[in-house]
């Protein structure tokens, strides 16, 4: 098709002038990792290497190798809703991960405000009912380059997020068969990863106890039908569907019933957002009461049109992309090629369940040659639109705006 | 075959040369061959057959035990002045990329970030130091339009603030 994403053709070229620089020189590797993809942040700097060098992973956008940051390229999203697990992002806090995980030593414990203190070896885990569910895990920084003015932190593009098939166990049962005391207020979960330095706050995270007995939250040990890869929390992870994906834990081995409040770092004052509507404020603005990140709100991105690209001219042109409802299911697209001045709506592909990535493809109406600015806007089954404005805080987080995708008719 | 027993005597000859020529072709692979052998460390002894990786089954699922070798770290921060102070007191806990893929931030930006990271996540940085390494940064920063990888130059001190 005509419109095949540049990226790909970026790859694809990248691949090609990489393959010369070999032949030419002994150091073409190194130059071949400095070209990359094109992020197109604002201000820049903008080009990350593209990478095969993470087991399990290939063709990710490097943006930082340890501890990794890896990103999807948006191409992946036009291949499919689900992610596959070898281009699924990857998002570490602390450089120490273990990198070898023994599935017949491991051990999930279960303790604090409970009545039977657990330790669920994995096939303890396999051995329990399961349950599977479609969602998409987005990183609270999704999209953080392109805030304006630009904030500080991991400057990912739009591929910090990814859609998978879980298969786990309720960790609502986990929780009953530990059974969870009077006086339990919420649950908090931590990881293998640990920091390097000492005294350095241990990443973990916790949920208020009727949102971890709510029955959606899981404890994964595959997706899209495989086990986890190591760098996306080999042999468990937390799903918090429709939350952002900081609460996700992964290499989870541990699990804490709260008496009080989690007062600990990461949710205290970590991924902290302004209590507002869309966790937006003034740029510069200080001292404005935050919440804990949280929900997920609707987003949609067009994956068949690269930003930026130049397409045949045709009177009617294909517009086809991803859209997710946050903490909803999707309920309508709409398309507009005018700047957002005139939307028409875009026909929905399958429903994966409402916490699942949801694809759309329509026609929009273009009047002649030269650019043009289209957009895709997501509607959710709670009635939210996207707006056009772009949401701000200083962290970078929750962006939620409408984008636009920048094309050339020729 | 037949074709062979036709040929005029310097066609033999031609074939005679072309054998020679073969040969000598195989004799330099052969050559070419012992000498890559000899680079090589000589054969490990035949190795016990691996164990399989250990793996846990359990209602038609298996989780077989992982181990991953992760890629050697980026390059260090490059040159300039204060690109010691980075290489000491940054890489610890992450790649340089971290930093250099920052957008252009200010001095007092650069300084809270500094100071966030000694404060709430232990790097080890010495009072007397922060200065230096806030000018690298807000320098990098500044000049940072494309791949984030560009070196500090002395020249391009004038975005702060």
């Amino acid at each position: 098709m005509a419109q095949t994403l540049s990226d790909s053709v970026t790859h694809r070229r990248l691949f090609l002038a990489g393959a010369g620089l070999l032949a030419a020189t002994a150091f073409a590797p190194r130059s071949w990792a400095q070209a990359g993809a094109d992020l197109r942040l604002p201000g820049g700097p903008s080009t990350r290497p593209l990478t095969d060098a993470f087991p399990g992973k290939r063709g990710m956008i490097l943006q930082r190798t340890r501890p990794p940051l890896l990103e999807t390229p948006m191409s992946v999203f036009d291949q499919g809703v689900f992610t596959p697990n070898d281009q699924f992002f990857v998002r570490w806090h602390w450089a120490n991960v273990p990198t070898e995980i023994d599935a017949t030593t491991f051990k999930l414990n279960v303790r604090g405000r409970v009545g039977r203190p657990l330790s669920l070896s994995l096939a303890d885990i396999l051995a329990m009912p399961r349950v599977q569910m479609a969602a998409v895990n987005q990183c609270s920084g999704n999209s953080r380059g392109l805030f304006q003015p630009r904030v500080p932190g991991a400057q990912w593009a739009h591929g910090a997020m990814g859609n998978a098939k879980w298969l786990g166990v309720s960790l609502r049962r986990v929780l009953d068969l530990a059974g969870v005391q009077p006086g339990a207020v919420a649950v908090r979960f931590n990881g293998l990863d640990q920091p390097v330095v000492d005294g350095a706050p241990d990443f973990s995270k916790s949920l208020s106890i009727d949102h971890a007995r709510d029955g959606e939250v899981m404890i994964a040990f595959a997706m899209n039908g495989a086990q986890l890869p190591l760098l996306n929390g080999f042999p468990i992870r937390l799903i918090v569907p429709g939350w952002f994906s900081t609460y996700w834990v992964k290499m989870l081995s541990d699990i804490e019933v709260l008496g009080a409040p989690d007062d600990s770092y990461w949710m205290a004052k970590a991924y902290k957002i302004p209590d507002t509507p869309l966790a937006n404020v003034a740029p510069g603005a200080k001292d404005f009461p935050t919440v804990p990140i949280n929900r997920m709100v609707p987003r949609s991105w067009i994956t068949s049109l690269a930003d930026g690209a130049s397409v045949a001219y045709q009177p009617h042109l294909p517009v086809g992309g991803i859209a997710m409802g946050g903490d909803a299911g999707v309920a309508r697209v709409d398309l507009s090629s005018d700047g957002g001045r005139s939307w028409a709506p875009a026909r929905l592909g399958p429903d994966e369940g409402k916490y699942s990535f949801r694809r759309f493809d329509g026609m929009v109406a273009v009047a002649g040659r030269g650019p043009v600015a289209l957009m895709a806007r997501c509607t959710n089954t709670a009635g939210v639109s996207q707006a056009l404005t772009p949401n701000w805080n200083p962290g970078g987080f929750m962006r939620a705006c409408v984008e636009t995708t920048h094309v050339v008719l020729s | 075959m037949s074709d062979r027993q036709k040929t005029p005597s310097y066609g033999r000859a031609l074939l005679q040369l072309g054998a020679m020529a073969g040969g000598f072709v195989i004799a330099i692979s052969l050559g070419h061959h012992a000498f890559v052998e000899s680079l090589k460390p000589p054969p490990a002894p035949p190795a016990p057959a691996a164990a399989p990786p250990s793996a846990v089954s359990g209602g038609g699922f298996t989780l077989t035990s992982t181990s991953i070798a992760l890629p050697d770290d980026d390059p260090p921060y490059p040159a300039g002045p204060g690109a010691d102070l980075m290489n000491g007191n940054c890489t610890a806990c992450h790649s340089a990329s971290m930093a250099l893929t920052q957008p252009a931030l200010s001095k007092a930006q650069w300084t809270s970030t500094v100071e966030k990271m000694r404060d709430t996540y232990k790097a080890a940085i010495a009072e007397k130091d922060i200065r230096a390494i806030v000018e690298y940064l807000t320098k990098v920063s500044a000049q940072a339009k494309g791949d984030g990888l560009s070196a500090p130059t002395s020249d391009a001190g004038g975005a702060s603030g």
